[in-house]
Formats: structure tokens, sequence, C-alpha cells
């Protein structure tokens, strides 16, 4: 689970001097929300967004109808961009948790994916959903458990020896420090070709867990 | 996985209709073609010479020369529109996201330039790029395409390397620079099949890795079907037909693609058991095209509306697209050939019958000059090209032998040495009672009548300013076999065998099509009435459609004049259809021989194995075992000791010691049945073992 993997590779790119309209149309057309800016040989100088083609009423000057329609012609691509020095990159060999970590720290939405100085993709925060949702299997049918389990060596064993010992297997799981009760951690499982009643007694006799959720999923 | 948002296609066409200005006028060489590529899809065009392909592709990155341009349509790249774009956008974009591939590889590459040079060039000028770290990045991309020795590579002329290595420097550089698209022009026709496959297996591991959109043009149904999501078949200029491939192969709407399927042989049909339907008629010249439907001249279904009313792309229920007014009724099932295809009936002899030509221990030898000092002075050691070694077989009278083989193994020179365009090194050949092992200025003109030679190119072997008529008549003359007074009727009667009417008697061969031309070097190949005819790759030039013609005409005059013919072909489902005993040939070395059936199914010799895994086959349901040869052939002046093959041989692993006794000593001659012969030093027990090498997992009918 690399950036590589799931960024998104020949993203629409645009010229620094394209003007701003024609990039606004470009997104619009192709409903996306990011152009990397890049000169020649794919050399990244910038990133354009939605938001940064908003003109802030303040830059108009006056309402002239006029005036502002030649300084909306004026506008390039250039002018309005994220530049370069200030852009957050991301390498394609990093991992999805390095991006996700940038991406909430600095409150971005997008990272363009470079490697040396050269854009080979672009990844976006609906990448990294999709991601969260096959991480835990949402496209699959099958049956979600949320289990919590102490904090200690041998609990995630407990639970795959007792799925297994039925013939049955863990398609995904997932596992966070649970919010709700210090020292546990939820383990999140789907297990598939499995009905709700024959999985329940299974998972109630692992000693010193808890089955806080459970559902068919689709 | 997740559907991912829905990603806009990489590559959009609508309505685009390309013209070439000329005197008096433009021509529309494409018209109203629309198709989408998706990231990481493979999108084939397939279709017969001058129908367009190549055009849509040259038109995407403006490529179409001083006279043509984009007459109507959109083309959008990434979003972009293109129509329109020049000059320095149009470069960048070229160099940056879109790269090419065509046909030819030494067409693409500069003979005076080292290919390390002018890969690294892609980078240094595109990117700025230093230039040491260029050259990094070149081996690296070299040894993705997995080149041997790359780094070594790098310093080597173009013309240092074989074709297929050739091919895969140009696939390299097309991908330095990562481009979201690449347009392949029939990026392996000149290759051999075995390199073909592993070309066909690169390019779809790195559609896969590089997510590159590919526009693949080519004629080949097999190819195809191996690496395309979706095709499009173009006819005339104009798209006829899209949809997945699956839906392409099994249930085709359109006449054209219909017909297209009935043209090729299925691996493992032969001609005693199926026919091969060719489309009448030809592609019409784009300033000539019919009114109405394009293809209506050529469809068996042709109807009123069809001559009155042009029939648009719309969409079937399974979602193909179709240009076609009745696509709902007609159903291929039920398809019956028109009374004007008449195919051959093929009577199978049986019981043994005289052999005509009988070859033993046939060698031809090359002797290659040095050019050091003791060379000169002839002093040196003599070495020699072993282009042909010990080949021995009977052909009997009225059948035909089929030669298979990658380039370079010895197929030509075998028959040119039998027709006597080169001397035999040692061995014997006997046709007739006649000794053929001499040069051709010696032997009997009665010799020479009964052996006749069809090219592969017609165009090179037929003299353009000497009519039709004059040059098939010139053995007539040449032989006396004919009185002079009735050479011209002797001369229409063959003629319209070949089915051309008598009034082709009086062009040049310039006014011929490729398939016409062909049908008259086959005509002035049997003007003396010959015994045997030496075929070399005489339908390897020619579409799919002209194909299956000159195929059904050489099975008639097979049956008409009990002919006997060696057919060498590259393509090996022709090879089965075609002929009755196949010989597997290999640096020189003839490694298995038997009847065509034979050859095709268990056992087989490990060469003639990796060869059949290596066909691409026209049906996307077909399952091949996957065997591909490491290395290139090895140089025929220094072949390798005991067996030939043992170099890259898949399955010497099976012998003991690893297969040590390959390298030493020369293997024996294993009979498998009656007549089939297999030159292994595996026991035939094993070989028996082998599972067959195509599997179809649907019965075709």
């Amino acid at each position: 689970m690399l950036v590589k993997d799931y960024m998104m590779r020949h993203p629409i790119m645009i010229s620094p001097e394209t003007p701003a309209a024609e990039a606004q149309q470009l997104m619009i057309e192709n409903n996306v929300r990011h152009l990397p800016v890049v000169g020649d040989g794919k050399r990244i100088l910038g990133l354009i967004t939605r938001n940064k083609l908003r003109v802030p009423p303040t830059d108009l000057g006056s309402l002239n109808v006029w005036e502002i329609s030649r300084l909306l012609s004026d506008l390039k691509v250039k002018d309005m961009m994220v530049k370069h020095k200030d852009l957050i990159t991301i390498g394609p060999d990093e991992t999805l948790e390095c991006a996700a970590q940038m991406m909430i720290k600095s409150k971005v939405g997008c990272l363009p994916v470079v490697e040396d100085e050269i854009v080979v993709g672009i990844i976006t925060e609906v990448d990294m959903l999709a991601e969260l949702s096959d991480l835990l299997g949402g496209t699959v049918a099958g049956v979600r458990v949320t289990m919590r389990v102490p904090d200690k060596v041998g609990e995630y064993a407990k639970i795959t020896s007792a799925i297994a010992s039925q013939g049955w297997g863990i398609y995904t799981s997932g596992g966070v420090p649970s919010p709700k009760q210090p020292g546990f951690w939820d383990v999140v499982i789907k297990v598939r070709n499995v009905s709700k009643d024959d999985l329940i007694p299974v998972l109630e006799s692992i000693e010193g867990q808890e089955v806080v959720d459970i559902r068919e999923d689709l | 996985m997740t559907e991912l948002k829905q990603a806009p296609p990489v590559l959009k066409l609508e309505n685009v209709a390309v013209a070439y200005k000329v005197r008096g006028g433009e021509i529309e060489a494409v018209q109203d073609v629309s198709f989408d590529i998706m990231r990481g899809e493979t999108h084939g065009i397939v279709g017969e010479s001058g129908c367009g392909k190549s055009t849509i592709a040259w038109a995407v990155v403006n490529f179409l020369g001083a006279n043509g341009y984009v007459k109507r349509g959109s083309i959008k790249f990434q979003g972009q529109e293109l129509v329109g774009v020049t000059g320095e956008e149009l470069r960048r974009l070229r160099g940056d996201q879109i790269a090419m591939v065509y046909q030819d590889p030494m067409q693409a590459l500069n003979p005076s330039m080292r290919l390390g040079d002018q890969m690294s060039e892609v980078l240094t000028v595109h990117r700025g790029m230093e230039q040491k770290a260029a050259e990094k990045r070149c081996i690296e991309m070299l040894e993705r395409v997995y080149m041997p020795d790359a780094a070594n590579v790098m310093k080597r002329y173009p013309h240092q390397i074989s074709g297929g290595q050739q091919q895969r420097v140009v696939i390299a550089t097309a991908l330095l620079n990562n481009p979201a698209l690449l347009l392949m022009d029939e990026p392996t026709t000149a290759l051999d099949v075995t390199v073909e496959a592993a070309v066909l297996d690169l390019i779809a591991e790195l559609r896969r890795e590089f997510d590159t959109a590919i526009m693949y043009i080519t004629h080949n149904l097999g190819v195809v079907a191996r690496v395309s999501t979706r095709v499009g078949v173009m006819y005339a200029g104009e798209m006829v037909e899209r949809a997945t491939v699956e839906q392409i192969y099994q249930n085709p709407y359109h006449p054209y693609t219909q017909g297209l399927i009935r043209c090729v042989p299925k691996l493992g049909a032969d001609k005693a058991k199926s026919v091969l339907y060719p489309i009448r008629g030809r592609v019409p010249p784009p300033n000539n095209r019919p009114f109405g439907c394009v293809f209506g001249p050529r469809c068996d279904y042709i109807q009123e509306r069809c001559r009155e009313e042009r029939p648009q792309l719309r969409q079937m229920p399974d979602g193909a697209m179709v240009r076609c007014h009745f696509a709902e009724e007609i159903d291929a099932l039920q398809w019956t050939p028109s009374e004007d295809i008449v195919p051959p009936s093929i009577e199978v002899k049986d019981g043994a019958v005289e052999p005509i030509i009988s070859v033993g221990d046939l060698k031809k030898y090359y002797e290659v000059k040095g050019s050091s000092l003791k060379d000169v002075l002839g002093f040196g050691e003599k070495r020699h090209v072993k282009a042909v070694e010990n080949a021995s077989f009977d052909i009997p009278k009225g059948t035909t032998l089929g030669v298979v083989g990658e380039s370079g193994c010895g197929k030509s020179t075998l028959i040119k040495t039998l027709i006597g365009l080169e001397d035999a090194t040692a061995g014997e050949a006997e046709f007739l009672g006649f000794d053929i092992t001499t040069n051709i200025s010696e032997r009997a003109s009665e010799l020479i009548q009964e052996l006749q030679m069809v090219f592969q190119n017609p165009d090179s072997t037929m003299n353009p300013s000497y009519t039709v008529g004059q040059q098939i008549g010139r053995p007539m003359r040449r032989f006396n076999t004919v009185p002079k007074d009735q050479i011209r009727g002797e001369v229409v009667k063959l003629l319209k065998a070949m089915r051309l009417g008598e009034n082709y008697f009086d062009r040049l061969p310039r006014q011929l099509s490729g398939g016409e031309k062909q049908r008259v070097g086959i005509a002035r190949a049997l003007a003396s009435y010959p015994d045997l005819v030496l075929c070399d790759e005489p339908v390897s030039a020619l579409d799919v459609s002209v194909q299956a013609a000159i195929l059904n005409l050489l099975l008639e005059v097979q049956q008409e004049f009990n002919t006997t013919l060696i057919f060498i072909a590259h393509d090996l489902s022709v090879v089965r259809f075609f002929s009755d005993q196949v010989a597997v040939m290999y640096l020189g070395q003839i490694m298995e021989i038997g009847p065509a059936e034979a050859i095709y199914a268990p056992p087989y010799h490990p060469y003639s194995e990796a060869l059949l895994s290596a066909v691409p086959i026209p049906d996307p349901t077909a399952v091949q075992k996957h065997i591909r040869l490491e290395g290139n052939v090895p140089s025929a002046i220094n072949p390798p000791s005991g067996c030939r093959f043992h170099t890259r041989c898949p399955r010497k692993d099976l012998l003991p010691d690893g297969g040590k006794i390959c390298e030493v000593e020369i293997p024996p001659w294993r009979e498998a049945v009656q007549g089939h012969r297999i030159f292994c030093h595996l026991p035939l027990e094993t070989l028996r073992t082998f599972d067959p090498v195509i599997t179809q997992s649907t019965e075709g009918s």
C-alpha cells in the first residue's frame, strides 16, 4: 500500500501560460478539482485548485463590468496557482499513512506525486477514502464485526484461530486503539460466506473479548 | 476494489473526419470516427489495409503531412482539444505525454547514432536531465523491457542488435517519459512469432504497471484478441463496429466483422474439414466510395435501404456499437456462402503415393570470408554458415509440405537450393529421377519447367514494364509447351482460373492490387504446368480476405493439376490449414516433421511446443500454455554443439544432469508414428506427457 499503487497516474495537467478561464473550464468538464501546473518535461511548477481560481471581490477594485472582464482575460494560471516553493508534494514510494499525515497536517485535499521534480501522478483525499473503504472490505458482501479486545499480545490470534477453526476465512481486517475505552483495541473484521447467526456464538466464546457491533453488509 | 471517481477518457475522438488535399479536390480518408480510450486500456483497431487505421493515429499527433488535415470533429486528449493545436504546444505534448511505436523499428532508430545516445536524448532534451542520470534511467528502462545486457546495448548501433531487440529499444524509448497515451501502429508485424509473443506480453505488463492508455493498430485478428480490451473495426474510413473483444469474436454484428473472422483459419482447422470464405471484392478507394453503406457492394445481406441510406453507428442491447441497418436480423450462424464464392472441394488422398521428390541429408553451407591477412591470402581457417543441415524428407505427389520456423532458420535457403538458385553443399535430392543438387544453369530445361516458384513479394518479382499477358506467356514460349499461336488463349485460360478476366491481359503490374499481383505470380508459376511449385510466403504480405482467396485458389489448382507444393509461411494456423505434412526448422535443422495434425498435438518437439504457445489465436477464450523462449537464435556460423536448440530449450531439465547430453551429443530421430519424426534426446514417453498447448474453453463450430 504505497502511494504509487493508489495514486492516479497521468493526471490532466496544464501549462502556466494557459488563461485561468480555460483552466476553470477544463476542471469543470472533466470533473476534477486539482490540476498540476507543469513546464517542459512535466516538471512541476505549481498546483491550481478550484478554490484558488476564486477571485476575491477586493481584487476587482470596482464593479465596472468592462474592468472585470479585462482583469479576467489577463489572468493566467501562473498568477493564481500555488507556487512550487509553497507546494507540498510526495514521492511515489512513500506509504499512504505518510501521505495522509501530510494532508492532515497541512489541511490540503491533494498531493502531487513527484519523482525528481517530474509529476508522475496525483493523490487526493478521495483516493485515501477509497483505500479506507477497501481496507475494511466496504465493497464486498459479508458479515462485518467490531471486536473490543484488550491491548495484549495474542488477542488477535485468538480471533483468527476461532474463525479458522470453523473453516471460515477473514477477508479484511483493521484495528485502532479504542476511542471509548483506554487499554483496549477495536478490531474490525469482515468474514465472507457465513451468516451472522453462525458467527456470533463463535466470537462470543472468545475469552476476554467483546462483540461491540455485528452486521451483515450489503 | 472501489471504482475510483469516474476518470475522464485519456483520448476521445468525436466524429473525426480526416481529408487529404489532392489535385482536383479533397479525399476524405477517414469519416465520422468516434471512440474513446480510458486510462490503462488497450483499444485495438483492426481492418484491411487502406481502411484508414494509421490515418487516425497520425491525426491524433497531427502527423498528416502538408496536405492532410482534420476536417471535422474533435480529438480531445486529457480533456484538451488537439485539433488546431500547432507548433510549440504540440511538440511539448508529443514529447511529454504521447508516444508512438511504429511497425519498422529500423525506421524509428537513427542508424548513425549509438542507441544510448538516442535514448538519453529524450530525457536530456525534454526534461533537461543530466547526461549521467539520463543514461542511468535508460538502462533501467531497457531492463524493464527485458533487454539482455542493457548497459552494453547502450553502446551499440541499431544494426548490431536483432529486430526484436530493436523494437524493444523503441518501446523503451517511448516509455521513458511515462506517456499517458501510447500509439502503436503494427508494432509486431515485422517480428517472428516467438518475439512477437514476448513483445505482446511486455505491452500487457507495461499497461498494467504504468496505467498507459494504448491505441493498438493491427491487421492481425489473433494479436488483437490477445492484447485488447475493446476493439474497433475499420472499413473504408469508417468505424463499422466497436465492442469488447469477447463480443467481437463471439457475437459480431457487422457483416464485415463476420466476414473477417471467416477469412482466417482457426488453429487446428485443416483443409479437409473446414473452408475459408474470402470476402468478395475489395476495399473501395477513398475517392470512389459507394453511396449508402460503404460495405454494401461486398455485403451478402444488401438490401435496397443499404444503397440509399448511410447507416449510423448505433448501440445494440449488449452495448456493442455497430454501423449497419440490419444488425439485429443478421445471424452469423445462419450464413451461407453466396454463389460466386465456390469453396474448393478437397479429396483426401489415402494410400501410399509415390514420392515426387526425395531429399536426403541435404546440406547448404555458405563460406564466410574473414578479413584478416591470413584469410585474404587463403590460409585462414574456412568458416561456414550452416544454413541447411541434413534435411531429409519425401513428398508424395499432389500433397503439400509446409515449412515453419523463425526467420533465419533456413526455410528459404532450403527451397532456393531445391530450385537451383543455390548449389547444394552435400547430400542428395531427387526429383522425378533428376538429380537436383546442381545449379540452375546446369539443369535441363525440362527440369526447370517442372519446378517453379511463387515469391513473397509480387512487386519485386514482376517486370514493371511488361504486361500481365507477356509475363505469364513467357514460360510457355521459353519451354515451348504451347504452340506460339495458342499462347494468348492459354494465358487467358490461366487468368480465368485465377479469377481474373481477359481484360487483365494487357494491364501492367502497377495497375493491379496486391492480391491481383500475387494471382498473376501464381499464374506465371503454373504457366509451364510444373509438377512441383515452391511457395515462399505467398500470402504473408496480403490482407486476410485476399489471403483466404489466394489459399483457396492454390488448393483448387492443386486439385486440378495434381501439383505438389512446398509452402513456407510463418503463420502457423495457415500452415496447419494448408499442408498435409509440416516440417519445423530451427537454425537450419529440421526438428520435427510429420503429418500436419501430428505436429499440432502431443508428442511435441520442445521447439514446436514453444512456437505453438506463441501463436496469437483469433479467439479470446482460447487458453494457451505460456512458454517463452529466452535469448536469441544463435549464430549459424557457430551453431551450438549437440542439439542446436539446447541453449534455449525449456524442457532440457527433464533429462538427467540438466540435459548434459543435449550439449554434447547430436540427438537421435525418434519416430512417434509412421512418418512423424522428432529430433530430440527426450524419450517419446516423456514427450507424450506434455499437455496440449491450446485448450479451447468453448467448442468452436
